[in-house]
């Protein structure tokens, strides 16, 4: 990149996850235990956010989204964003299934529209396009563990052209049953039930199923509250081996001038899978065991875009100078002068791997 | 330091033709996909004709070149056959392959799959060979088959904004090159009819059991359609470098959203007329600069009217030779936006304009007539292509002519 290159802030944050959220992000002070591999949003009072008619209408998973998307706006103070990008692995499966189950049922006879239309994977971009009156760029990734990380970039590149410009990107994922049978199936969960906080002590095959919605507002101005500076995203698609990992990881550090021993912390998205996990592990071993290393997803779950709560967790410790005991997964302490800049190493199956540099602002 | 695009190649498969060659034929022919369906089981086989490719499955797994094709859903199988297409026309080596991303787009993946074997994936207890279509409801699931197929790893993105899906994949690949973040992306959509999409259109009401008719004054809805079509693009510094010989230069791109309705377009063609503008903006031409427009022109009611009112606020009294070309192919949902792509591409090489088919009457408050024949011996330079979906997304994009 050039040497003028942008600097992106994340000026407001919205999040609904499995733990406790407020208005301020997220806030673990404590951790919400489940004992049966599926970890749901802790929701707020949908008409605090969403008026009533239109609340009506609309499934859990766009009611989850549409909220959070809502609460970062008002984070960022900001009521109509210059775009929108979503992302989604399964966008709104439940919907899907709802459709399909009528026309299967009813045979093709008599079909309602509204779970087809409620079930498109833009229909939250859509509805958050026309709730906020945003006639401007709209777009939606679904792109299985790489969903969220396209949606930033995708901003940063948009910025580039418009560095005023301000952009809302989310990453929503529901916990679904349909997608349980099918994650039970392809053995990407867990047979045996653990409680999450076991997640990482259980070493078996599979992981827990998770969901969240995180929304984000990015512009290249920083904003008098701006949370902390998104450096750059990088996707690494099926590495083979830990070496392709590891070299990734250098030139990605490289071209943004950090050495890891200016990392003061990494967030891995390890997710309790012995058998996908290894990849993510040696790498944590090898290259992470002198730097503080944080783990997530026994709070979130796994899905496709728990990356994005990851990346709100990240700006949370950066904003307020403060890591949670429950995330932390070695006894490296960080430096004393602060938390100045972490790094999320994050994967989904052992297919979809990518990094995320955050840095504290100001 | 944004780095100019072009493409350096193309490849599609829609109900008229298995690659560039027969679509090439069959547009300049008028001869249409559309027909009663014959491979797909559906209760509206009859009633529904769509534009559906009279292949099976196994047809399609030798056409795209697989001996073995378990786990690929329809829309993999075309996608494939498309992309492969595209990667010869481009001459891409396997080492190029390797640096190349791929942005796919499709609105429901592998539906098609899923829906055959629904019950039975959800049942916890059933076991058997639908298991290798278990996560075919997820819409990222082609990209990375096809991707894995081919050899591409260093970029995968799949893209979901219902009815202009490929354009913004085709938008978005060449932003990652304008940008400097990668020289080559592969860039398209694919779609397989399905129960799902039949039955979702045919619920909202805006199927058309005849003939689609765009612009026409008695259209009545639309055909659905299947297919799938790539392009392969390219930064100016490779091509340069390897003295590559571009078919085409996209030389602009748009994406806008209505925020009118859900499903429906405004009247006043808002988001139509701002991605329109915008990829004018970007090509730095003026309206006067086109020379021909490939509509998104469904035929639905409202489509139609809200795209005219859009191309008639940005074109006034001047607006250029137009035409849709979904009575050919059927509305292909998110590969319509590169198929018409590619159709518009093989109009700058060949220099012809497509003929909208079944147009009689313009309509009353737009007073527009699309081109009805084909015309040959034009001096194409700038063609519009104009992709609109769900959601109020509107996109649209700019090809030049590199002769």
């Amino acid at each position: 990149m050039t040497a003028d290159r942008m600097t992106c802030y994340i000026n407001g944050i919205g999040i609904l996850a499995p733990q406790e959220t407020s208005d301020e992000g997220v806030l673990l002070e404590d951790i919400k235990t489940y004992d049966n591999n599926r970890l749901t949003c802790i929701t707020p009072d949908f008409k605090d956010y969403i008026n009533p008619v239109q609340l009506r209408r609309l499934s859990r998973m766009l009611r989850i989204g549409m909220t959070s998307a809502i609460i970062c706006l008002r984070n960022a103070n900001l009521r109509t964003p210059d775009g929108i990008i979503t992302a989604t692995g399964y966008g709104f499966l439940g919907e899907t299934e709802k459709f399909l189950s009528e026309v299967l049922e009813r045979v093709e006879k008599q079909i309602t529209p509204t779970h087809f239309v409620q079930g498109t994977y833009n229909a939250l971009a859509g509805l958050i396009g026309l709730t906020t009156k945003c006639t401007g760029y709209n777009n939606t990734y679904v792109s299985k563990g790489f969903a969220f990380e396209n949606a930033l970039q995708d901003a940063l590149l948009q910025l580039e052209s418009n560095h005023n410009a301000n952009f809302l990107v989310g990453g929503f994922d529901e916990a679904e049953d349909v997608l349980h049978a099918i994650g039970t199936k392809e053995q990407f969960f867990k047979t045996e039930k653990i409680q999450n906080t076991q997640l990482f002590n259980s070493r078996t095959q599979g992981t827990i199923q998770g969901e969240g919605s995180a929304f984000f507002t990015l512009s290249g101005r920083a904003s008098e509250k701006a949370w902390c500076i998104l450096g750059d995203v990088k996707l690494i698609y099926r590495p083979a081996t830990e070496e392709d990992l590891a070299s990734a990881l250098e030139n990605f550090l490289e071209a943004n001038k950090i050495s890891l021993d200016k990392i003061d912390g990494v967030l891995s998205g390890a997710s309790g899978d012995v058998e996908r996990d290894w990849l993510i592990e040696r790498l944590e071993a090898s290259k992470f065991s002198s730097v503080p290393l944080f783990r997530f997803k026994h709070l979130c779950g796994e899905y496709c875009t728990a990356v994005s709560f990851a990346t709100c967790l990240g700006a949370s410790i950066l904003k307020k100078q403060f890591i949670p005991k429950v995330i932390r997964h070695n006894a490296i302490v960080p430096q004393s002068n602060g938390i100045k800049t972490l790094l999320i190493v994050n994967h989904y199956l052992n297919r979809n791997y990518s990094l995320i540099l955050l840095t504290r602002h100001p | 330091m944004s780095h100019r695009v072009f493409v350096t190649g193309y490849g599609l498969i829609t109900s008229i033709g298995n690659d560039k060659v027969e679509n090439f034929e069959s547009l300049s022919r008028k001869r249409a996909g559309f027909g009663e369906l014959s491979i797909l089981n559906t209760l509206h086989s009859r009633n529904l004709p769509s534009c559906e490719i009279k292949l099976h499955d196994h047809e399609l797994s030798r056409l795209a070149r697989l001996h073995h094709a378990r786990g690929y859903t329809r829309t993999a199988l075309l996608g494939l056959i498309a992309l492969q297409e595209a990667i010869d026309d481009a001459t891409l080596s396997a080492e190029e392959l390797k640096c190349t991303g791929l942005l796919s787009a499709t609105t429901t993946g592998g539906i098609r799959e899923f829906e055959k074997n629904f019950r039975a994936i959800i049942d916890l207890t059933q076991h058997g060979d639908f298991v290798q279509f278990t996560d075919t409801a997820n819409p990222g699931e082609h990209t990375e088959r096809i991707a894995d197929r081919v050899g591409i790893r260093s970029y995968i993105g799949t893209l979901s904004t219902a009815c202009s899906s490929s354009a913004n994949a085709i938008m978005q690949g060449a932003q990652l090159i304008g940008a400097g973040k990668l020289n080559r992306v592969i860039c398209g959509g694919a779609e397989a009819l399905s129960k799902f999409t039949i039955n979702g259109f045919n619920s909202l009401m805006i199927i058309d059991a005849q003939h689609c008719r765009p612009f026409d004054a008695g259209r009545n809805g639309l055909n659905l359609g299947e297919g799938a079509a790539y392009l392969v693009l390219e930064g100016e510094d490779i091509v340069k470098q390897q003295k590559k010989k571009p078919v085409a230069e996209l030389i602009g791109y748009g994406n806008a959203n209505d925020a009118f309705h859900q499903t429906a377009s405004s009247p006043e063609g808002t988001g139509a007329l701002r991605a329109m503008e915008i990829a004018l903006a970007k090509a730095e031409i003026l309206p006067g600069q086109i020379d021909y427009i490939n509509a998104h022109g469904t035929a639905t009611e409202n489509n139609d009217l809200s795209e005219g009112t859009g191309i008639k606020r940005l074109f006034g009294t001047n607006v250029p030779p137009f035409s849709s070309t979904k009575p050919f192919t059927g509305h292909t949902l998110a590969a319509a936006g590169s198929i018409e792509a590619a159709y518009c591409i093989m109009a700058l090489q060949h220099q012809v304009m497509w003929p909208n088919l079944n147009f009689k009457e313009p309509i009353p408050e737009l007073e527009l007539s699309p081109i009805i024949d084909l015309v040959q011996g034009n001096s194409l330079k700038n063609v519009l292509s104009n992709s609109f979906g769900f959601g109020g997304n509107t996109s649209s994009l700019i090809f030049s002519g590199t002769r």
